[in-house]
């Protein structure tokens, strides 16, 4: 079995200087890359088709509990939508959510039933819910969101990368919390075991086909809340087909961000993501960083 | 308000009511709800440097950044302030015997109006409301009722008592204290149907507002609580020593299930704590697992395991053993200790026949600990 592929695309300078968000076209150039990177594809076409089918409906699953500043905001998450839409996939069949309408607006979305663009609205929107089967799997007993279970046939996790005080670290695996009733219920012993079998459990897994980790701007210290004194705006985004990978080189990133800023470890501050461990255990990806391979390119 | 007005108006509230809370499992849990939670600033808690604060009301204490909220689901950090999601929003009420909390010893035969929010700080596997215990607030219908408006519907109506129960009141203490506040000065008095997974401070001020308590006492190692309850037993029994020693009433329920917290010698060690810390007059009840939630591999409690655990614990000294969950079994009957008759005659939750004269048996003159009137 040859290494996990991790991709890191930075374009440090995609803010536009009037809005402060990210400009559309250089977050679509970054998913450009990404995927030619992640697929080793020459036309954006055939790299996509390589991870969805055509006739796919995909969830974003994006991150809002940040508010505006920290979350994985409409400027992100957008440009992907519609770079998947203008390459095969039908823009009716794609659904950019998270829990709450309410978190969404905060996060500066605007709700949107699909007509001209993706559709937008978290689990709380009528006619989603919580699917009324109780998930028991392994530790886990959870309501998954509808979207999760029968909205969509294929799920991106769209996130946020930020240092977590329970969990250590908060990526692409742990945004799945987002989809079901009960993520409170699943933060003891840093999160371990439940960020690696909320993951694991059938609505997840079974649809997860990459993790694309936002790292505009890093939460490095002190996450998931926003504390602008130790967040850095590292102007990249992460991708992988395999979610360990992917929030391993993202916990390395956070480790390395606050080795710079004169931080302790992850570890010695009793905080080493020990999820990233359980989930290598449980066959879900690489956590071994001898196991990945990672291709780091910079755009203008 | 007359009972019957005010069961319809229950029910047209779309709230859980009698034992229909299985009916909530059956449909999603209703949307968009979100902006009609409460903002009432919680109790309990202490700010901590960049507005993240510490939660002080259960063992847990946990540590919370802005936006998050605790383990229970119901109380969040606010901007660096600590709010209640659930002050007066109530998912459930019904009127229930007092016998079905239960108390057998308090107010015998008499109905209590029962309250719930949605929460709870534990996440026990057998949970038999796990549809209103593990959700968050805004997952669950619920209506609006201040602690004055729940004092003045059992007031009307003469119910003696208000049970704060189904969920885990500890998680909503804020309403609950204010809402036995109000029932005092109406003569209506506040009974809590708890974990008792809670701190001593805000148990203290607990106990001076309400007038009886019983605690699930859900095993007797801290394995079991961590493997099934996900919770820490040392604060739990800190919990029911404090209670035994206030003026408030006690009673213990001990959920017998099969092979996991049912070995005889658990039994009489729990039997004999019981004894030893807060003394042979407070009931214990051993009550019949069923399978449910996230424990459904293993079988009902078989009646003869209750029956043993039972005359373990009258043979370690305890004067008021019954079992539960098993309607008609004799032992739902209150025994005098001194003559052994039946003074109090259960069927189910309804009391058939009391032989209790102020507070002593009417055959022998033995007192039977207990609120009687």
């Amino acid at each position: 079995m040859g290494a996990s592929r991790v991709v890191i695309v930075r374009a440090p300078g995609l803010w536009t200087s009037s809005s402060g968000c990210a400009d559309p076209s250089a977050v679509t150039n970054m998913f450009r890359r990404g995927f030619a990177l992640l697929t080793g594809e020459k036309s954006d076409r055939q790299a996509l088709s390589t991870v969805f089918r055509p006739d796919d409906r995909v969830g974003i699953k994006v991150n809002t509990l940040g508010g505006k500043v920290l979350t994985t905001g409409p400027d992100v998450s957008l440009p992907l939508a519609a770079w998947l839409a203008a390459n095969g996939l039908q823009e009716q069949n794609l659904i950019v959510w998270d829990r709450t309408n309410r978190e969404l607006r905060e996060a500066g979305y605007r709700l949107s039933s699909g007509r001209g663009g993706p559709r937008v609205f978290g689990t709380d929107a009528e006619g989603a819910g919580y699917a009324p089967e109780l998930v028991a799997h392994l530790s886990v007993g959870s309501l998954f969101s509808r979207i999760q279970t029968d909205l969509v046939t294929a799920s991106v996790s769209l996130a946020v990368l930020k240092d977590h005080g329970l969990a250590g670290v908060t990526a692409g695996m742990k945004n799945y919390f987002g989809a079901i009733h009960n993520p409170n219920k699943y933060h003891d012993s840093r999160c371990d075991p439940f960020v690696a079998e909320v993951f694991d459990a059938p609505p997840v897994k079974p649809k997860h086909r990459v993790s694309i980790l936002d790292a505009l701007v890093v939460q490095y210290h002190r996450g998931p809340s926003f504390h602008p004194q130790w967040a850095e705006p590292f102007g990249g985004l992460i991708f992988s087909l395999d979610p360990v990978a992917a929030d391993t080189v993202g916990r390395e990133k956070i480790e390395r961000l606050r080795a710079a800023k004169g931080l302790p470890s992850l570890a010695e501050e009793g905080r080493e993501p020990a999820y990233l461990a359980t989930a290598e255990r449980m066959g879900l990806g690489r956590a071994d960083p001898g196991g990945i391979e990672i291709i780091e390119e910079r755009l203008p | 308000m007359k009972r019957r007005r005010f069961l319809r108006d229950a029910a047209g509230a779309g709230l859980a009511l009698g034992s229909g809370l299985a009916s909530l499992s059956a449909a999603p849990p209703l949307p968009g709800r979100d902006s009609d939670l409460s903002r009432v600033e919680a109790k309990y808690y202490r700010k901590l440097p960049d507005r993240e604060i510490e939660c002080l009301l259960c063992p847990r204490l946990c540590r919370l950044g802005d936006r998050e909220r605790g383990y229970c689901g119901v109380r969040e950090n606010v901007g660096g302030t600590y709010i209640t999601l659930v002050y007066g929003k109530v998912c459930s009420f019904n009127v229930d015997p007092i016998e079905k909390k239960p108390f057998f010893h308090f107010l015998p035969g008499t109905p209590a109006l029962s309250v719930a929010t949605v929460g709870c700080n534990v996440n026990c596997k057998f949970c038999q409301n796990w549809e209103i215990s593990q959700v968050r607030p805004e997952q669950v219908a619920h209506r609006d009722m201040s602690p004055e408006a729940v004092a003045r519907a059992a007031a009307e109506v003469r119910y003696p008592s208000i049970a704060y129960t189904y969920t885990e009141p500890t998680v909503f203490i804020e309403y609950m204290m204010d809402t036995a506040a109000a029932a005092r000065k109406r003569n209506v008095r506040s009974v809590v149907v708890t974990g008792g997974h809670i701190n001593p401070e805000p148990l203290r001020d607990l106990l001076e507002a309400v007038d009886a308590v019983k605690v699930d006492l859900k095993g007797f190692t801290q394995d079991f609580y961590t493997k099934y309850v996900r919770g820490e037993l040392r604060p739990v029994l800190d919990a029911i020593r404090a209670v035994g020693r206030s003026p408030a009433w006690l009673e213990i329920v001990y959920l017998v299930i099969p092979t996991l917290n049912d070995r005889e010698a658990l039994i009489r060690k729990m039997a004999g704590w019981v004894r030893d810390e807060v003394g042979t007059d407070v009931p214990v009840h051993f009550s019949r697992f069923m399978p449910m939630y996230l424990l459904k591999n293993l079988p009902p409690t078989p009646v003869s395991t209750l029956e043993r655990a039972r005359e373990a614990a009258l043979d370690e000294g305890l004067k008021f053993v019954y079992v539960g969950n098993v309607p008609g079994h004799p032992a739902e009957n209150t025994f005098c200790p001194g003559c052994g008759q039946t003074v109090i005659e259960r069927a189910g939750y309804r009391v058939r026949e009391t032989h209790i004269e102020k507070g002593r048996c009417d055959k022998c003159g033995e007192t039977i600990a207990g609120v009687w009137t």
